[in-house]
């Protein structure tokens, strides 16, 4: 999933910052368990958990992030 | 300062790195064992670990020290910040569980929980455990409570050569911290349950399982997310709560083949139950007793079907 992020193009990486718990960790429970998740991998944007047990499609990542930040 | 001769291990939280641990030792003065846990260059790590064997810590966080590589630090960077804080005393040595490995291949074990200190429960269930048959007796909740039988039934598990698993209870007398109504222990006793391993490891068929008691071990000081069998402990504790949050078991099921037994028994919940998750089986131990259906225990066996685990009474 992180990785998926990684690639995203330079616009959106510019309009984000990432960060990866380790669900191995303590640390990454408390996290999984704060957001209310329930299955992996998950993604949470500024705390809203948005995708669950999927992948988006890097289209439909980019819109969203686009959407949430008022990017044109 | 750490001087003793034998090697300490210490186990180090990184900031902005990619490997999340450090885990190194100290034998007088001298770096042993280092390891970068849970991410990063494994090549270079392992580079680092072989030049840095038997350095003295000085000469060691001399080379470490102000390398940059992201956030203004680095893994030798945090390393050395590791070593400082080990000279210093701010970090402590990392206090490991006792793992007990049972290598004996088994096909049907019997499983107790809390005893509370009730000795001639204990004895009606071995003698019907005896009666129908296992490989091993295995006790993985508290045996002693606020009982004066808590004496006799410490023998009695030494005597029948059982597989016991500390409980919280157990640790508690063993540190000379149980609660002030409890009856007195001898020294004898306090030693046999500190010397009683918090996490057994045995072999159920072709499966390897894992028994525990539950949340105590997770606030020793220094322990390690990638210890053997602490993620089996971070899943059940922390993140399903003793399986009793069923909205997360979709995690659950996604971790489990990470884990390094198939089998996870704990007994903190004084609940019976069975979960069959992934590929991983989890069981809950209840109490030995309960007012109303007498003396209970598991039998968990290897079948042509798999996993058969069933809990059965007798009478008291």
């Amino acid at each position: 999933m992180a990785e998926s992020v990684r690639v995203l193009p330079d616009e959106i990486q510019k309009m984000i910052d990432v960060k990866e718990w380790d669900m191995r960790t303590r640390e990454g429970i408390q996290r999984f368990t704060s957001l209310k998740a329930r299955s992996l991998p998950s993604v949470a944007l500024d705390g809203d958990l948005v995708y669950e047990a999927l992948i988006p499609r890097q289209e439909e990542l980019c819109d969203e992030i686009r959407h949430r930040y008022h990017a044109d | 300062m750490v001087s003793d001769k034998e090697a300490v291990r210490f186990v180090y939280q990184t900031k902005e790195v990619c490997p999340p641990e450090i885990h190194f030792q100290i034998r007088e003065e001298r770096l042993e064992d280092i390891r970068f846990v849970g991410g990063g260059c494994p090549g270079n790590a392992q580079l680092a670990s072989r030049l840095l064997k038997g350095k003295l810590l000085n000469e060691a966080i001399e080379v470490l020290q102000n390398i940059p590589c992201r956030n203004n630090t680095s893994c030798p960077d945090q390393l050395a910040q590791a070593l400082l804080a080990a000279g210093k005393g701010e970090l402590g040595p990392a206090q490991s569980f006792r793992v007990h490995t049972d290598g004996t291949p088994m096909n049907r074990i019997a499983l107790i929980g809390d005893m509370d200190g009730q000795v001639d429960h204990l004895k009606n269930l071995v003698r019907e455990i005896h009666e129908k048959g296992a490989d091993a007796i295995c006790c993985v909740g508290n045996l002693t409570g606020n009982s004066a039988g808590n004496k006799e039934l410490i023998r009695l598990v030494q005597k029948e050569k059982m597989l016991a698993v500390q409980g919280e209870l157990d640790w508690r007398y063993a540190e000379g911290k149980e609660h002030e109504d409890f009856p007195a222990l001898g020294q004898k006793e306090r030693d046999a349950l500190i010397r009683l391993p918090q996490i057994l490891s045995f072999r159920l068929g072709m499966k390897r399982g894992m028994a525990f008691f539950g949340q105590y071990l997770q606030e020793f000081p220094g322990i390690s997310d990638f210890d053997p069998f602490v993620l089996e402990m971070n899943m059940v504790c922390r993140l399903s709560d003793f399986l009793q949050n069923e909205a997360v078991f979709p995690a659950l099921k996604a971790m489990t083949p990470q884990f390094d037994a198939r089998i996870v028994i704990f007994g903190e919940m004084r609940k019976w139950g069975h979960w069959r998750i992934g590929d991983a089986d989890f069981i809950s131990l209840g109490p030995a007793h309960t007012d109303k259906e007498g003396i209970a225990w598991g039998l968990l066996e290897d079948s042509a079907k798999g996993i058969h685990f069933e809990v059965l009474k007798t009478e008291e």
